[in-house]
């Protein structure tokens, strides 16, 4: 049966968007059944990119924002990153240390990073110090656990083999532990970053002057419809750019799953 | 698509309410919680006063103005107050009318300095050049900093916008991380309370008339504009018991303060009633009154003004004529009905 | 079993004595670096209180309305939000993926759209949630449904395209119909990987909830965190970061549990 091994048409995917599109004409400029106060025409969501990419918008122009944006998720997710994955493989690795480190990540990991803004401001000012501790809480909590979980899954008899050869505790580290938990690793690389977007557009709530979020809030504080989609998919696509970045490392850094 | 099922659903509840509640029609209103001009909303509705008028008011509040206009294009409400800028902002965008003046801000919408740079500030003016102000764009706040900037002769690009919630400002100059802030009352009796932080300069300061506005969806006045006078009426009447009695008024203020989460001293309670100016029904006529055919009224010139600075902010390309979206017409309807008249000038 | 072959070997099961004692001390270390960090005076006490003054404050609220509610009544309307915004996700979300996971021609139109629509930030709807929705209740509803409704797709779409095919095979020998084809066989098989999926739908969720509340809400346990945060009142706020991770955790022990009594009873 050939129920698994299909493939979606391309076309068919096109030939959606195609419709959307035509539909998109119609409710709005031709029939106007959607008012201009509540969704954009294709017209006016076409002259807000002119405007944001030609004059600019909210104090600078598009390119600017997004680059701004990319930093800040950079910065929060490598940040992220750098900690939480060395932490979940020491916590997957060593019993001693879970049970040391699990309640502070039991009682830090519910809440949820958007609520920090507000103890972000007072400790770490407006800068962009600020958010990347916002977006580095979104990002830390799947780095660890999708870590921690790699090690955990890696088959015992590998590990036993290696010890039975003796294998240094480094060499333990670098060529049976983090090649085995890899691919969960990158499993959790992805949620990260795509929780710091998520996070990204209510961390520039706080008083950016650049960026894709303020971007948002400032197109919804003058009421802007075109705007607000713009910025919207200017967030994704900027978004679905960093994801493929990062499956292009993850290729690059576990040549042998290429099949 | 959806937008049918929603307005079936309200349909039911409605006519449900209505059944119910004899004879007493619904009035969506919103405001926005812990604010001076908010007041007489509560007041009534603890007063009973909207049942007086057969009206039953079922009260939505927003955080700030912006999100309260948004709202109005999903119908979420019929009338409520807000400030000036968001109902400029709301007649452009949805067609909300301005029908009323809730007070004057003027001195209420102000630029506060932190404690140890307040005095440097007023001192010499010129220094704020090159500074970051964190303020909430959009909003009278916005307009009353503006103003002050153009008093002390500088401009917008001689400083940093910083823009983010009241919440936020309050957060980031409370915590030293901004020493000047656009904010509204009672903000700004919480930040100079509480955070040491000091009133430079006001709207009314720099000469900018800072008022707040009574606005109504267009379609609402259409279908039932008996009830958009009466809702003027209690709006009234209320201001007028609020004056009247001190006391008591401060009492509730104080109740509906702490329901917004804002705790600040009686002091600064008494100086809002100092500082705010209020309008009753003669009062609101003579400043809406348009002389001849082509005359603006006072009203038209402060909401004049205000869509200059909303449009040299980029809001719009073009700011609305006052005429188009100002009107007494519904004050008119109070003052041409005896009984609603009487009832607008009652103090008890 | 790794256990028997070396004394040294660090992921044995630890003693219960020696868990037990590790798990306290950590609990313990947490609140000494916070309460050290708030006593050495590194930050105010406005700003970073005492757990001591947090807890005192945390009990308060329950007892005491702060912006005209307690702290259980703002996790009420908060959790009834939730529940709806989550309860639309499930219903529309995996009734979809499983039609998806069987119907070519919908998994063709859907996918596209979706892989579009899931990298705008649920937060990025709020400003159309406050459009079309107004802040009451279905603004709020909208941008907790964008957050929770793509996991419950995705995951109900795998739980259906990785049935065994021989079940298929022998459903379609059988003769079923699509309808049965999807309820009877598709449905019971993807059941795990549908709970799998509601628990990070519960979790994404509720983390969109108190986004959206911070942004646009009048009620609610992230309009809480605002007022306070206004209020100049670190210690609510941090009262309020505390009961949202409270509801957050009881949800997702609950998901859980459903989750491991499903799989018991599948093991058998």
């Amino acid at each position: 049966m050939a129920h698994d091994e299909r493939r979606r048409p391309v076309w068919v995917g096109v030939a959606t968007f195609a419709v959307l599109i035509v539909a998109w004409f119609a409710l709005t400029t031709w029939t106007s059944t959607i008012g201009p106060g509540r969704f954009p025409s294709p017209r006016e969501a076409f002259d807000a990119l002119r405007q944001i990419w030609v004059q600019g918008y909210a104090d600078a122009r598009l390119p600017v924002h997004a680059l701004h944006s990319a930093k800040l998720v950079l910065l929060g997710f490598v940040a992220a990153v750098g900690l939480g994955v060395p932490l979940g493989l020491a916590m997957g690795w060593s019993r001693t240390c879970e049970a040391f480190a699990n309640p502070t990540f039991l009682l830090l990991r519910p809440i949820p990073p958007l609520a920090w803004i507000p103890l972000a401001i007072v400790w770490l000012g407006l800068g962009d110090a600020a958010k990347v501790l916002v977006i580095w809480f979104a990002a830390f909590v799947p780095a660890v656990i999708n870590s921690y979980s790699g090690v955990r899954s890696i088959e015992p008899h590998l590990v036993e083999a290696a010890r039975t050869l003796g294998v240094s505790r480094r060499r333990m580290v670098t060529e049976v532990l983090i090649p085995g938990a890899l691919p969960m690793i990158f499993g959790g690389l992805r949620l990260s970053l795509q929780a710091c977007w998520t996070t990204l557009v209510a961390a520039e709530l706080i008083g950016a002057i650049a960026g894709l979020g303020h971007v948002l809030y400032q197109a919804s504080l003058d009421l802007f419809p075109a705007m607000i989609v713009v910025g919207m998919v200017a967030v994704a696509v900027t978004a679905a750019l960093m994801t493929i970045a990062l499956d292009i490392v993850e290729r690059r850094a576990m040549p042998w799953r290429r099949a | 698509m959806k937008r049918h099922h929603w307005t079936f659903a309200a349909g039911i509840a409605l006519a449900l309410a209505s059944a119910g509640a004899l004879a007493q029609t619904v009035i969506k209103i919103s405001y926005q919680p812990a604010l001076y001009w908010s007041l007489p909303f509560y007041v009534a509705n603890e007063k009973g006063w909207y049942a007086e008028l057969g009206l039953k008011p079922e009260f939505s509040t927003f955080p700030a103005g912006v999100p309260q206009i948004a709202a109005s294009a999903s119908k979420s409400w019929d009338v409520g107050g807000a400030g000036s800028v968001p109902a400029v902002l709301g007649a452009v965008r949805y067609n909300l009318l301005t029908i009323g003046i809730t007070n004057d801000e003027s001195y209420a919408n102000a630029l506060l300095a932190t404690g140890k740079t307040a005095a440097g500030f007023v001192k010499n003016p010129a220094s704020i050049k090159g500074q970051t102000i964190v303020l909430t764009a959009n909003s009278t706040g916005d307009y009353a900093v503006q103003s002050c900037l153009a008093k002390w002769g500088l401009k917008k690009a001689d400083v940093t916008f910083k823009s983010m919630g009241q919440a936020e400002v309050i957060s980031a100059m409370s915590s030293g991380n901004a020493d000047l802030g656009g904010l509204w009352a009672p903000n700004t009796y919480t930040l100079e309370e509480k955070a040491g932080a000091k009133q430079i300069c006001s709207g009314q300061d720099a000469g900018a008339a800072v008022p707040g506005a009574l606005m109504v969806r267009a379609d609402y006045a259409k279908s039932d504009p008996q009830n958009v006078a009466r809702f003027l009426a209690v709006y009234l009447r209320s201001w007028k018991w609020l004056n009247a009695h001190k006391t008591e008024a401060i009492a509730m203020m104080k109740k509906f303060y702490a329901q917004g989460g804002v705790t600040i001293s009686d002091a600064a309670m008494r100086k809002e009633f100092d500082t705010r100016p209020t309008f009753d029904l003669a009062q609101q006529l003579k400043i809406m009154h348009r002389p001849g055919a082509n005359g603006a009224s006072e009203v038209d010139g402060w909401f004049a003004n205000i869509g200059a600075f909303m449009k040299a902010n980029g809001t719009f390309a073009d700011a609305p004529m006052p005429s188009k979206f100002i009107t007494d017409e519904f004050l008119q309807m109070v003052d041409r009905d005896p009984k609603l008249k009487a009832f607008a000038n009652r103090a008890d | 079993m790794a256990q028997g072959l070396t004394l040294r070997d660090p992921t044995a099961p630890l003693p219960f004595a020696r868990w037990l004692a590790l798990t306290v001390a950590g609990f313990l270390a947490f609140f000494a670096v916070w309460w050290a960090a708030a006593a050495s005076g590194l930050a105010p006490p406005q700003f970073l209180p005492s757990p001591g003054a947090v807890a005192a404050q945390f009990v308060e609220l329950t007892h005491t309305p702060f912006v005209g509610y307690t702290l259980q009544q703002h996790l009420a309307s908060s959790f009834g939000r939730f529940a709806l915004g989550f309860g639309l996700a499930a219903a529309i979300g995996i009734p979809l993926g499983l039609m998806m996971g069987w119907f070519r021609a919908l998994d063709a139109i859907v996918t596209p759209l979706f892989d579009a629509l899931r990298f705008v930030a649920p937060i990025a709807w709020v400003p159309f949630a406050a459009l079309w929705f107004g802040t009451g209740i279905g603004g709020p509803v909208m941008v907790i449904f964008s957050g929770a409704f793509p996991p419950c797709v995705i995951n109900a779409y795998r739980g259906a395209r990785f049935v065994e095919p021989r079940f298929i095979e022998a459903a379609e020998t059988l003769g079923a119909s699509n309808w049965r084809m999807i309820t009877e066989v598709l449905l019971p098989s993807a059941v795990p990987s549908i709970v799998a999926g509601l628990r990070v739908s519960a979790g994404l969720g509720w983390q969109s909830l108190v986004g959206a509340e911070l942004i646009v809400a009048s009620s609610g346990i992230g309009y809480l965190l605002v007022r306070g945060q206004a209020n100049i009142s670190t210690s609510i706020v941090m009262s309020g970061m505390i009961a949202i991770g409270l509801v957050g955790f009881a949800i997702d022990i609950a998901l859980r549990l459903v989750e491991r009594r499903i799989n018991r009873q599948r093991g058998r």
